[in-house]
């Protein structure tokens, strides 16, 4: 029995859930703009704590999936700040911590780099579990011109990435009754890799063979466009969604360029 | 031109870097409204012939083909694939690797989007084909959520939503418990009665498939060595070569209900007409009843078994199990083995069969105390250290292959565990030539047919001579005599090794023929622990399980009821009612 994983879309009917693929994909562009064009640690935490207010609310997941979802990632950004907060150079004591000091400047800076990883992973979540990709395949189709061709090995190479985690489980199983130990380390990993790699190989050219001749049989590639049923549209709601994102991307970066951000320590030397 | 739906003549075809031709001379008429099943061996050309019929073979599948063919009033060599799909539905054995979308909906408006259907028609179609096989409703569904006799349909729908004129199926309920093949069969009767729609099928599973068909082919070598009526067909035996070469009796795919007729005819010492050769049970209970008359002393019947006693083999004590506390897949089960020869493990798709053997090799953890080995607890063992205890043979022999060479895939499981190198030789050779493959110890196991990977994946687990060994699903995916030259030999390995056999399977009569006990989990609860004749007794436990009898059962319960003086007692082996039916029968002078 398959258990899903985080980082997979499950359906719904929240308001992100309803918009188009479009216009998630515009919001997660959006918020990445935001995020990599602020420094400041005070603006990326209201940056994340935006895109988490809207993880929670707008695309209704539970703490529980967004901690099972980023946790690792979470683990590698406060490392992250520990590390840079010790070593990055400053000119304000904000603090001693065993005697050695800790800069304002550099703690806030580190805070701002770590934070904008992980708003940019929790805006991924929340767009990779409310977008289904086949929807995102049409889109791609209907509203940007990809060929429905291109956009369907998209959709597929998504659609197939369970099915290959559950066949690599079914081979980690199968060859633990050989006898072959679960391996640690990156060695061992490779080295388990290449084991699966045959069985692997065969299983998934056979499915692909499989799918081929099933989507040949079934009239794909006939001509040079196909319709589309249920194609997803850009609504009210999205439109607005993508206006407010461009007029705070345009709107931060123009305050950026005009000297109007200040910079407030989180850290104060106060 | 002759009016024929499917017209080939003189056909043949090699595939691409094979010397040999697949298919040979294949010359084939097929009329509209035709419902046709091809029968033959492994390797014998069915699944290519199939593929001719819409042109994957050979626009997609390239090779050398020679002869003529028109399909739907196409000539084959010239139409591409993505011509035939207006007029060709395709099923293939596997829903999981066919079904292209997540959605029930969008998989069955597919083909039609192919097409530039307009969206009110495509929706309308869609809404008929789901309601036609028994999925109104269902349009939503992710087809993650269906079972696989559900998925199956949905393959059917995404097809008939195109209205194709011809249907082809390559072994749709491979992969079906009994419940979801009584469901496709239906649907595929009333679309041919009902809509006329002409059927070509490769099916192993003809027990409730020979009544319906019009008509059935049989294939040997890439040639067509019977074409005609469905009791024509079936009225005497034939063999055939099977893919390593091997004589097999076609019997594999014959109806039991022809089968018993035929046993019967000949210890009778009469001839067997075809018009007289029954397809279903109630023809056969007929059959049977003409040559009845009336009997003297009815045979007592067999006492049952006696109880094993002594230390088990294995134990299972009150087990519950799952991933979700709150909805075990298994509860509270217990059973105790005691080395009773081989052991069938029933249940429907999803009710904790898998679940349960993983628990005893130790893939998922076993909770402590349930699960014994003899006297050790499993949960104390490392997985090496249950595998030499159990064997595990997956479904996809595949998944078990570690090294690039069959020899050294045998010796693996010694090597590792560190016994001495002249004691590997000596018990790898041994078991090679116990499984018919010495002659391809360097070759690339990948490089096997799927029958010989079988056999491989076997002896790699019986070479560490465990007590206790699990077979996953035999028959899933395989056709019925492989799956019969894999039960013959765990016969010649446990009169070698004296191995307990577990056969998880929902296949009926492979439990009828081999087993000597049945186990039925429903809903991760143990429903039935007896013979496999009571269990086929018992139509509660069938009901709940998903199962059917077998045929030859039925046909024994309804004599039985027909003629209760007659000694004749439903059973499962067929030469033992053949019995029963002559010692009853009043012979005439």
């Amino acid at each position: 029995m398959s258990r899903s994983t985080a980082f997979q879309f499950r359906a719904g009917n929240s308001f992100f859930h309803r918009l188009d693929p479009l216009t998630k994909l515009g919001w997660v562009f959006g918020i990445s703009l935001l995020a990599f064009g602020a420094y400041i640690a005070w603006v990326q935490i209201i940056i994340a704590a935006a895109v988490m207010l809207t993880a929670l609310v707008l695309a209704r997941l539970s703490v529980v999936d967004i901690v099972r979802g980023t946790w690792l990632f979470g683990l590698a950004c406060v490392s992250f700040w520990i590390i840079q907060t010790l070593t990055l150079p400053g000119k304000h004591v904000a603090f001693r911590i065993l005697g050695h000091p800790i800069y304002a400047e550099s703690a806030d800076y580190a805070l701002a780099s770590a934070l904008r990883i992980y708003t940019i992973v929790l805006a991924s979540l929340v767009f990779v579990r409310t977008a289904d990709p086949r929807e995102l395949a049409i889109a791609l189709v209907t509203q940007m011109r990809v060929p429905y061709r291109i956009a369907y090995a998209f959709f597929i190479a998504l659609r197939i990435v369970p099915t290959i985690e559950d066949e690599i489980k079914t081979i980690r199983a199968a060859q633990r009754v050989r006898g072959v130990a679960a391996k640690r380390g990156i060695a061992g990993r490779i080295s388990e890799t290449k084991r699966y790699a045959m069985p692997l190989l065969v299983g998934s050219l056979r499915r692909a063979e499989m799918m081929v001749m099933s989507m040949e049989s079934r009239g794909f590639g006939a001509y040079a466009t196909r319709s589309f049923v249920d194609a997803p549209r850009m609504r009210a709601s999205g439109v607005a969604v993508c206006c407010i994102m461009a007029a705070l991307v345009v709107g931060w970066y123009t305050a950026l360029v005009m000297g109007y951000v200040h910079t407030v320590y989180v850290f104060s030397t106060n | 031109m002759n009016g024929a739906l499917i017209d080939i003549d003189g056909l043949s075809y090699a595939y691409e870097g094979e010397p040999q031709p697949v298919l040979r001379d294949i010359s084939l008429q097929v009329h509209e409204g035709e419902f046709v099943l091809i029968l033959g061996p492994s390797g014998c050309g069915k699944s290519t012939l199939l593929q001719l019929l819409n042109g994957t073979i050979p626009h997609t599948l390239k090779g050398t083909l020679s002869g003529a063919a028109t399909i739907c009033g196409h000539p084959l060599a010239e139409t591409k694939v993505s011509t035939f799909a207006i007029d060709v539905g395709m099923v293939f054995q596997d829903p999981e690797a066919q079904i292209i979308n997540t959605r029930v909906r969008d998989e069955v408006c597919f083909g039609m989007e192919n097409l530039c259907r307009p969206t009110a028609e495509i929706l309308d179609r869609q809404l008929e084909a789901l309601a036609f096989v028994g999925l109104e409703g269902f349009g939503d569904r992710s087809i993650f959520d269906l079972s696989g006799g559900q998925k199956q349909r949905v393959s059917i729908a995404a097809v008939l939503a195109g209205r194709p004129r011809l249907l082809v199926l390559d072994e749709p309920t491979a992969n079906l418990d009994p419940a979801g093949m009584a469901e496709i069969f239906a649907v595929l009767a009333r679309l041919n009665r009902e809509h006329g729609t002409t059927i070509v099928m490769v099916e192993h599973r003809v027990d409730e498939l020979a009544d319906r068909v019009s008509r059935v082919v049989m294939m040997d070598r890439g040639a067509i060595v019977f074409d005609g009526a469905p009791r024509e067909a079936f009225a005497r035996r034939r063999a055939a070569a099977s893919e390593e070469a091997t004589a097999i009796p076609l019997g594999a795919w014959f109806p039991q209900a022809a089968e018993f007729a035929i046993a019967l005819s000949d210890a009778c010492g009469t001839p067997l007409p075809p018009a007289e050769v029954p397809l279903n049970v109630p023809e056969a209970v007929a059959f049977a009843s003409r040559r009845m008359g009336e009997l003297e002393a009815p045979p007592a019947p067999s006492a049952p078994a006696a109880a094993k006693t002594g230390e088990p083999l294995l134990r299972v004590d009150r087990l519950t199990y799952g991933y979700d506390r709150r909805q075990p897949v298994l509860r509270d089960i217990s059973f105790t083995l005691h080395g009773e020869g081989i052991v069938a493990l029933c249940g429907r798709n999803g009710s904790g069969k898998t679940t349960l053997a993983k628990l005893l090799m130790g893939i998922n953890p076993p909770p402590r105390g349930k699960l014994w080995i003899g006297a050790q607890d499993i949960a104390g063992l490392e997985p090496r250290d249950i595998a030499s205890r159990i064997g595990y043979v997956f479904q996809n022999p595949d998944h078990q292959f570690v090294t690039d060479r069959v020899w050294d895939e045998v010796a693996y499981g010694l090597t590792v565990r560190g016994i001495a190198a002249e004691i590997v030789t000596e018990r790898v050779g041994e078991m090679l030539r116990l499984v018919d493959l010495e002659r391809y110890r360097d070759r690339s196991p990948f490089s096997l047919s799927l029958g010989e990977r079988r056999r491989l994946s076997v002896a790699t687990m019986l070479v560490l001579e465990p007590r206790l060994l699990v077979l996953d699903e035999p028959t899933i995916g395989q056709d019925y005599e492989r799956a019969q030259m894999l039960m013959g030999l765990m016969a010649r390995l446990r009169e070698r090794f004296g191995t307990t056999i577990l056969m998880i399977t929902h296949d009926v009569r492979l439990v009828a023929e081999w087993a000597d006990r049945a186990l039925v989990i429903s809903r991760g609860a143990l429903l039935f622990d007896g013979t496999p004749a009571a269990m086929f007794a018992d139509k509660p436990v069938l009901a709940e399980a998903g199962l059917l009898a077998p045929p030859i059962f039925d046909i024994g319960e309804s004599l039985a009821a027909a003629w209760p003086d007659s000694g004749v007692r439903p059973g499962v082996m067929l030469t033992a009612l053949v019995r029963s039916v002559m010692q009853s029968r009043q012979v005439p002078a």
